[in-house]
């Protein structure tokens, strides 16, 4: 054990080292409290577990945000004196990682030394390039001394719903660079003595649309800081420093144990593969500098690799590059989305802390979107491609899980789910600005044992929640004329995804209303099925209606639209209201809306599992009926004859014509399709004369620009002569 | 230790166990003896009488038979040597059409078919869907599983294979 008050420095070198030679977290090659005591050693975990679920529940409570109190984007946790977690809250576990990542910059950085370490202190940061996901992301951390000796981190994390950039919100569409992105604090000593600096509030207030979210967010994060504080003293009183000391490195090794053993447990040991994609289409909208090009189609290959000793390391080979738009992210976001996955699908009890990543590893190629080799570039609206790859781990992991016999945790992944952001005049006649987070509750992936949930996760927070409609209305000028499920938003399987909703809004009391919506992929799905299952429909577009004549209709008592509707053409709106309709792909941004307006955005539902022509027709009458899934689509897709039940109006399986049906779709589908080899002549030919539309070409030109390997592989799949170029 | 008979984990597999009883096999520790239950179960369901020793996917199966180790669908096609990509020798189709999209997403907003695909692979014999690619056109089809078989019954069930 180092000697008491050894530099931090000294101290992560250290134990980096000991991790390094020994393979094991600080050199803890033997856990020996866990044997000696092994009820005293959980129940502490579970003492340090409940006293950050508490702090973070008693924050929550301080907080004025929505997006906090209602929907908990917030997360806390406690860490060693070198930076890894320990113990964690529930709610948005991606930031337990990026934390650590901050504390840990901050130690080599020398931050003992200057600005100082002492007690009270309280230090913030959002800068992913320090350790977050984005710009909204703002966590805070205190030190926890005992007796003059650091001896842990407090740290908690909120996401903003308002981050002062070039676009209102938090996930700042538009920005192309660092410098629109918002306010930034990077790793700054931010207060003392257990007070937020007043020149740090000011800064806010001055700097941010809203700045009663992120300041009170503070002060509810420093509440809960000194909560964990006081509770890892308590138990520091109960068992002695030097015994805390030991415990919190067994802690996290025995997590790291924990999940080498669960990944031999659960999965096969292999490679697995699998891809997303994401188009992001910004040509000919206001606002966006001609930086790149306008539109550009992301590829995500993922290489997942499960070594003999249950090592997982993912590999991000062949992917695009960073750009000039907000969707970047750092090796501390793609951290993150690797913790809260792993907690979601494989450390749902045990140690849950850093232990668990430890047992990982990331391969990010230098110069992607994934690890920028230019620290200038925006990650605003990191997850628009994180959650995308995120999906394919889940998927990946999934395979395993189901060659293992643990049908039961398969899952086909989650998806993005696009945000929209506000800013403008509020219904009080008064500046505001906010991201409106109803979209922590998509649809989920199918399982394969049943549906996904409808309307009822997120990969970023396990504890997905849409909140209130009353609740968002008292934050913005306009008030929910529908929210409601979309049919067939669920990709479409022996078991579907899980369906997503749409929210329709009229604009109400304000003459200046700006929308932007991100994480909107446009032209390509951005998710996936499994073992037969279809990808979720993840390319909606949005409608509006300027100027409507809706008030008129209401006063007539005539139908109103409360969604889109059915009809891709035609939009409920187009058939019902009078005004200008708009229908806009990808981000919307546009001039400012006004009273009257109409506002409608889906969010997006998840990927099926399994053959479409194995689906229990009675589900599929159940989903008819109760708008889950349209008529149409179960004759078409599915092949289930519906008819209605006349007694009680819903609608039942024919279960004799279904069977007919199937059969000639089976036969059917056989007939239409051709053998893979005389495909993959025909398309031979396609590829080497680069028959692709410019976005297409771009990809693989850049794909291959990076990346020898993705260039190799591509070659040797369509047997292209090896002077094969793509010239731009 | 926790343990579930055979026919708990076969209504398992089928997705007929009622949920309560679901839930609890999730939220439970996990049974040590699923992996050849589940394969009892399988090798059950199928007609044929090659040993599975491995499933990749829903109705896919790495077998043993006379010709070596092969992936095998669950109607007995076979798609021979398991260590090459089945969907090199299954049958593919393509929706690459505004029209071939419409069948799958008649109510939303749909792919742009320049942008992107989708490709269904069939088992030649049955039409069974066995997987979907969704991808740029001229990608890569992609090999998903590539398992480390002698591995895993050497070193993680330690009941290593006979050598073939």
């Amino acid at each position: 054990m180092l000697k008491k008050n050894t530099p931090l420095k000294d101290r992560l070198e250290e134990s980096e080292r000991l991790m390094k030679s020994t393979g094991c977290y600080d050199g803890v090659t033997e856990l020996q409290l866990r044997n000696q005591d092994p009820l005293k050693f959980e129940t502490l975990h579970t003492k340090l577990r409940s006293a950050c679920v508490s702090a973070r529940e008693m924050a929550r409570r301080i907080s004025a945000s929505p997006g906090v109190r209602e929907v908990g984007e917030m997360v806390v946790a406690i860490y060693t004196p070198e930076g890894d977690a320990i113990a964690l809250s529930n709610g948005i576990m991606v930031h337990v990682h990026t934390m650590s990542r901050f504390l840990k910059w901050m130690i080599k950085e020398g931050y003992e030394n200057d600005p100082g370490i002492n007690p009270g202190d309280i230090f913030a940061n959002n800068d992913a390039f320090i350790g977050t996901v984005q710009v909204p992301d703002v966590m805070d951390v205190i030190p926890i001394f005992h007796e003059g000796e650091l001896v842990a981190w407090a740290g908690a994390v909120c996401h903003e719903l308002e981050a002062g950039g070039i676009t209102p919100g938090g996930d700042v569409c538009l920005a192309q660079e660092r410098f629109t992105e918002g306010l930034f604090v990077c790793a700054e000593k931010i207060g003392s003595n257990d007070k937020i600096r007043r020149d740090y509030v000011i800064r806010c207030e001055r700097n941010l649309r809203m700045p009663i979210y992120w300041v009170l967010d503070e002060k509810a994060k420093v509440a809960s800081c000194i909560s964990m504080r006081e509770s890892v003293l308590e138990v520091i009183n109960e068992v002695g420093v030097d015994f805390w000391k030991q415990l919190i490195k067994e802690f996290i090794e025995e997590g790291r144990r924990g999940q080498l053993l669960r990944t031999q447990q659960l999965t096969v040991p292999g490679i697995y593969r699998g891809h997303t994609f994401y188009g992001h289409v910004t040509e000919g909208k206001p606002g966006f500098q001609p930086l790149g090009e306008p539109n550009w189609l992301y590829n995500i290959p993922v290489e997942l690799t499960i070594t003999s000793g249950g090592k997982m390391i993912m590999d991000f080979e062949g992917t695009q590059p960073w750009g000039y738009h907000s969707m970047n992210c750092t090796p501390a976001g793609m951290d993150g989305g690797m913790f809260v996955t792993l907690t979601q699908h494989m450390n749902f009890e045990g140690l849950v802390n850093d232990g668990a990543w430890m047992a990982t590893e990331l391969k990010l190629p230098k110069g992607t979107w994934t690890n920028p080799d230019n620290e200038m570039c925006a990650t605003a609206t990191s997850w628009a491609l994180l959650l995308p790859a995120y999906g394919v781990f889940q998927r990946l992991l999934s395979r395993g899980f189901l060659a293992r016999g643990f049908v039961e945790e398969v899952f086909v992944g989650q998806v993005n789910s696009p945000m929209i952001e506000m800013g403008g005049t509020s219904q009080y006649g008064t500046p505001f600005g906010m991201a409106h987070f109803e979209c922590a509750a998509a649809g989920s992936g199918a399982l394969a044992i049943k549906d996904g949930l409808d309307t009822a996760y997120v990969g970023w927070n396990p504890e997905s929640d849409m909140g209130n409609i009353e609740i968002w209305e008292q934050s913005m000028p306009m008030v929910y004329i529908g929210r409601s499920i979309v049919p067939n938003s669920g990709g479409a399987g022996k078991f579907r995804g899980g369906c997503s909703f749409v929210s329709t809004w009229l604009i109400s009391k304000t003459d200046h209303l700006r929308l932007v919506t991100s994480e909107h992929s446009s032209r390509v799905f951005d998710n996936a099925g499994m073992c037969g299952g279809y990808p979720a429909p993840t390319c909606q577009k949005h409608r509006a209606t300027r100027n409507s004549d809706i008030k008129a209709r209401a006063k007539k008592r005539l139908p109103l639209p409360h969604s889109p509707g059915i009809d891709p053409k035609k939009s409920d709106l187009e058939k019902l209201l009078k005004g200008k309709h708009i229908t806009e792909e990808g981000p919307y941004i546009t001039a400012p809306h006004k009273e009257g307006d109409v506002f409608t955005h889906s969010y997006n539902g998840g990927g099926g599992f399994g053959d479409v022509l194995q689906r229990d027709p009675v589900k599929t009458a159940w989903d008819v009926t109760n708008g889950f899934m349209t008529r149409e689509a179960a004759l078409k897709i599915y092949g289930i004859v519906l008819g209605v039940d006349l007694e009680t109006g819903d609608f039942k399986a024919d279960f004799k014509k279904t069977v007919t049906l199937r059969r000639n779709m089976r036969a059917k589908r056989l007939k239409q399709s051709q053998p893979v080899s005389k495909w993959m002549a025909s398309e031979k030919k396609r590829v080497a004369a680069l028959k692709f539309v410019p976005e297409v070409k771009r990809m693989y030109a850049a794909a291959i620009k990076l990346s020898p390997r993705f260039e190799k592989e591509f070659k040797a799949f369509w047997s292209l002569n090896k002077n094969f170029q793509i010239k731009m | 230790m926790t343990h579930y008979s055979k026919e708990t984990i076969a209504d398992l597999v089928a997705g007929q166990l009622p949920w309560p009883q679901t839930k609890r096999i999730m939220s439970a520790y996990k049974d040590e003896a699923r992996f050849f239950t589940y394969l009892s179960v399988l090798q059950s369901r199928v007609a044929w009488r090659d040993k599975i020793l491995l499933p990749i996917s829903e109705h896919l199966f790495i077998v043993d038979n006379n010709n070596g180790r092969v992936t095998k669908c669950e109607c007995g096609h076979s798609f021979g040597d398991y260590k090459k990509n089945w969907k090199l020798k299954a049958n593919i189709s393509v929706r690459n059409t505004e029209k071939s999209l419409r069948e799958i997403y008649p109510n939303s907003d749909i792919p742009d078919p320049n942008w992107m695909e989708i490709r269904e692979f069939l088992c030649p014999s049955c039409g069974h869907l066995h997987e979907v690619e969704a991808c740029a056109p001229g990608y890569p089809i992609v090999h998903d599983f590539e398992p480390d078989l002698e591995g895993f019954y050497r070193d993680w069930l330690k009941q290593p294979l006979a050598k073939k």
